[in-house]
């Protein structure tokens, strides 16, 4: 440490600011990093992070402020001024091209070339190189992008990013869509570029992953640098406390339930090559967690539930009566809802109001003889903005333009508004920040409390352990074990899911 | 609920006042009223006689009634996320030809037939589209060729004529006034078909069920079927609608020509994305309304009336309209990515 305090940061911004029509996004933000250093940048949507991010990757022409890689001052106003001074960013969406090859995708803008053709041999030994800097040998360099599992896809982004022999690198969330022990295997990458000496700046919302990676870090709120601290210099509750500006005194509450009226039976459920044999119950007002790796089969589940795929073979019985939907407009009526994993692809349409996506699965019941009655569905989406506390509360306001945390819970205020009696949740709180997420917990156990059975995906292991009554866990498509609350802790899961301890 | 639950502001909203809305909903005619000042300036400076006349007026509408009528069934596949119907040609000119072949059974014979086949090329295109997932673009303009060859090879490249076929002289007068009926010796039947279209649909893209899913599977079809929605069928329903209008539009071109003919129609699926286009829908889907197709027609009409006042020729029209096309669609990319929206 005493050595690097003599260091020059690789970066630093000096009262970085940049102004939006009407709003300041970041106001006069200081911020390093050090070679051989991970720096955590941490703040609930909203709070910045992804406009300083913007500004580091140079997409800003009217910043404020200075900037500073290895002590000279440079000038990050285009993306390709960025790339020149040794800057790297892996975004949370993945910007590969599926079709095309490993090997083009990691080269893409410097493919090797031999008069006017690609040498091939090359492209091969020098992906091959790179590959191997993110662990990933045994991947052959000629495969498409879209034959290789998601974590790997994430690791050949890094592997891409290295190509470019970086001296900063920029990382936004990068385990948002890995299980728990992809996201092990990430972080030995990450700690083996740390000890290449690169500075990487690693923004996330998921605090216990900071505590794990990160040397020091740095918490925004509305903008504003709230502190910089070093990381064993501080405790998770006063993390939370820097970033929503308020001390969280129960995160988490443990309910004990004692329902036994059984809602929803299904018998050996099965669709091939995805579940097999899937039989489980769930009772009125039942919090039903089901854990397990992603791949697992539990999305599939899901979909077949509510019809969105054909079942093989297998019952599903709602309240003593057998369901065959044929499709989810059917499922929807005998009372099952999904709340699908991808908000932004498959929940919501961006592109439309809040209000059309509240009221969107809906439409068939507002309407009457064909008309759609606008005013009818007022009460319903007027009550679920205010008990959601969905910001801004303009029904009219376009989707795109609200928060990450705010989308979420419009599509989760879209799937109470259709009163159902199984509800389905795909990773409800993917990717938002804490707030957000209190309040999306605490409408699922208002649900439940109400009488709904709710069926949880998660991969988010404290939220599934403090949320479900009872845990099934799923592995490569089939049910392994059934945990009751008392035995469910985040450790006996995550063995289970791996096919431990069973 | 959650202490946590706290207002902060929202940094990424974008402001939007009441008069940009308001101005977004109403450009469109404020384009249309530009038009008709650069006429009466024309006209007050002598360069063009005649334009601002009740009959010049009515002319305007009245030559662009047709285009109006399969403008406005095409928004709905434009309106689903679908671009356009490229088949829309030749089945103006097939539904037509057909008309005028069962001219010998009647009139009311004729009307049928041209709307069974007009309906048959619309449930294709559904089946095609909407539960094949076939490229939109490509299919109908496949379709296109390929109606153009039926055409080809059963009429071989003969014209029909009405007064040849029909069974009747009265089968042939009825024919002749779909286009030439004209209540009050002014307005033109076609007129009124536009107008009872326009109410009609905008009723059914706004307030109905339909139009309402139709705007969801437009903004995002996969959310769309994730919330319900038989995708499937809204889209299908979206190209039936469409051939029906064309149908419309090839019963009355035919009436007009007093000819049916394979190149009844030629033009009119560009010339329709144009008016959709100007009108404001954005190609992606789940934008616009009929309020501003109407208004895209207009535009296309008042240019139209103003450049052959001013002794425009006819390519150099086309010319025009084509380039206003390509302005009028990049500048819609170019402001929705400034915008940041995701359908740019």
């Amino acid at each position: 440490m005493s050595e690097r305090d003599v260091d020059k940061p690789a970066f630093e911004m000096r009262q970085v600011s940049k102004v939006y029509p009407g709003t300041i996004a970041v106001d006069k933000v200081d911020f390093d990093v050090f070679p051989g250093e991970v720096h955590a940048l941490i703040g609930e949507n909203g709070a910045g992070k992804t406009t300083l991010m913007s500004i580091i990757s140079g997409s800003f022409d009217d910043y404020t402020g200075d900037i500073f890689i290895n002590g000279n001052k440079v000038s990050l106003r285009s993306p390709a001024q960025a790339k020149k001074n040794g800057i790297e960013m892996i975004y949370q969406d993945l910007s590969l091209a599926l079709p095309i090859s490993v090997a083009e995708n990691v080269l893409v803008g410097r493919l090797p070339r031999k008069g006017i053709f690609i040498d091939k041999e090359k492209m091969v030994s020098e992906t091959f190189d790179n590959l191997s800097k993110v662990g990933l040998e045994h991947i052959d360099p000629m495969i498409p992008i879209e034959d290789i599992s998601q974590h790997e896809a994430q690791l050949v982004e890094i592997a891409k990013a290295m190509g470019n022999n970086p001296s900063i690198l920029v990382m936004d969330e990068p385990t948002s869509a890995l299980s728990q022990e992809e996201v092990e295997r990430l972080f030995d990458i990450i700690d083996s570029l740390r000890k290449m000496g690169l500075a990487i700046v690693y923004i996330s919302h998921h605090l216990p992953e900071i505590f794990k990676i990160a040397d020091r870090v740095t918490v925004l709120r509305d903008g504003h640098r709230i502190d910089t601290k070093k990381i064993n210099d501080v405790t998770q509750e006063e993390l939370v406390q820097m970033m929503v500006g308020k001390s969280v005194t129960e995160f988490y509450r443990h309910d004990i339930f004692s329902g036994e009226k059984v809602r929803l039976k299904v018998e050996k459920l099965t669709r091939y090559g995805f579940f097999h044999d899937v039989s489980f119950h769930a009772c009125e007002g039942e919090i039903l967690g089901i854990g397990g790796l992603s791949g697992a089969g539990r999305s599939e589940l899901a979909r077949v539930l509510v019809a969105l795929d054909k079942r093989d073979k297998g019952r599903i019985v709602l309240d003593g009566k057998e369901i065959k939907s044929r499709n989810m407009a059917q499922a929807l009526d005998e009372g099952f809802a999904y709340l699908s994993e991808n908000r932004k692809t498959e929940g919501l349409a961006t592109r439309l109001s809040i209000r059309d996506n509240i009221l969107s699965a809906l439409v068939p019941r507002l309407s009457k003889n064909g008309v759609y009655d606008k005013e009818k569905g007022d009460p319903v989406l007027m009550k679920l903005i205010e008990e959601l506390s969905i910001y801004p509360p303009d029904p009219n306001r376009e989707v795109s333009n609200l928060s990450g945390g705010n989308q979420q819970k419009v599509l989760m205020a879209k799937w109470i508004a259709v009163e159902p009696k199984v509800l389905i949740l795909d990773e409800p709180t993917r990717g938002v920040d804490i707030g957000a997420k209190v309040i999306i917990h605490n409408a699922i156990e208002a649900l439940a409390k109400e009488g709904r059975t709710i069926i949880l995906i998660s991969s988010d292991l404290p939220e599934l352990v403090s949320l479900s009554h009872r845990v099934m866990i799923m592995r490569q498509g089939h049910f392994i074990k059934e945990m009751q609350k008392a035995e469910c802790t985040e450790e006996s899961v995550l063995l289970a899911a791996n096919g431990e301890g069973v | 609920m959650s202490e946590l639950e706290q207002k902060k502001t929202d940094l990424r909203s974008v402001s939007q006042t009441w008069f940009s809305k308001k101005l977004n909903v109403a450009g469109i005619y404020g384009i249309v009223a530009l038009f008709i000042l650069l006429g009466i300036f024309l006209q007050l400076l002598g360069v063009i006689n005649n334009f601002m006349t009740t009959s010049n007026m009515l002319n305007i509408v009245d030559a662009v009634s047709m285009l109006g009528i399969v403008a406005l069934g095409l928004a709905f596949v434009t309106y689903s996320g679908h671009f356009a119907d490229l088949s829309i040609p030749t089945t103006m000119a097939l539904t037509g030809i057909v008309a005028v072949q069962m001219l010998q059974f009647g009139f009311f014979a004729a009307i049928v037939s041209a709307f069974i086949v007009g309906t048959i090329i619309g449930l294709i295109n559904a089946f095609a589209i909407g539960k094949l997932k076939v490229n939109p673009v490509i299919w109908t303009l496949a379709l296109n060729y390929m109606t153009l060859g039926v055409i080809r090879v059963i009429w071989a490249n003969k014209q029909i004529y009405p007064d040849m076929i029909a069974s009747s002289e009265r089968a042939v007068e009825l024919f002749d006034n779909i286009y030439r009926l004209r209540f009050f010796n002014k307005i033109a039947f076609p007129m009124i078909m536009l107008i009872v279209l326009f109410f009609l649909f905008h009723f059914v893209m706004s307030k109905s069920k339909f139009g309402i899913q139709l705007k969801i599977t437009g903004a995002a079809k996969k959310s769309a079927e994730y919330s319900g929605i038989n995708v499937e069928r809204v889209i299908g329903a979206a190209f039936v609608i469409s051939a029906l209008t064309a149908t419309l539009g090839g019963l009355t071109i035919t009436s007009l020509s007093r000819v049916g003919a394979w190149y009844n129609g030629a033009g009119y699926d560009f010339k329709a994305v144009t008016a959709i286009v100007i009108g404001g829908m954005t190609l992606a889907g789940g934008r616009g309304s009929i309020i501003g197709v109407l208004g895209g027609v207009l535009v296309i009409g008042l240019m139209n009336n103003l450049m052959t006042l001013l002794g425009v020729g006819t390519f150099s029209q086309d010319m025009i309209r084509g380039i206003i096309f390509i302005i009028v669609v990049g500048i819609n990319a170019k402001t929705l990515r400034t915008m940041g929206r995701d359908d740019a």
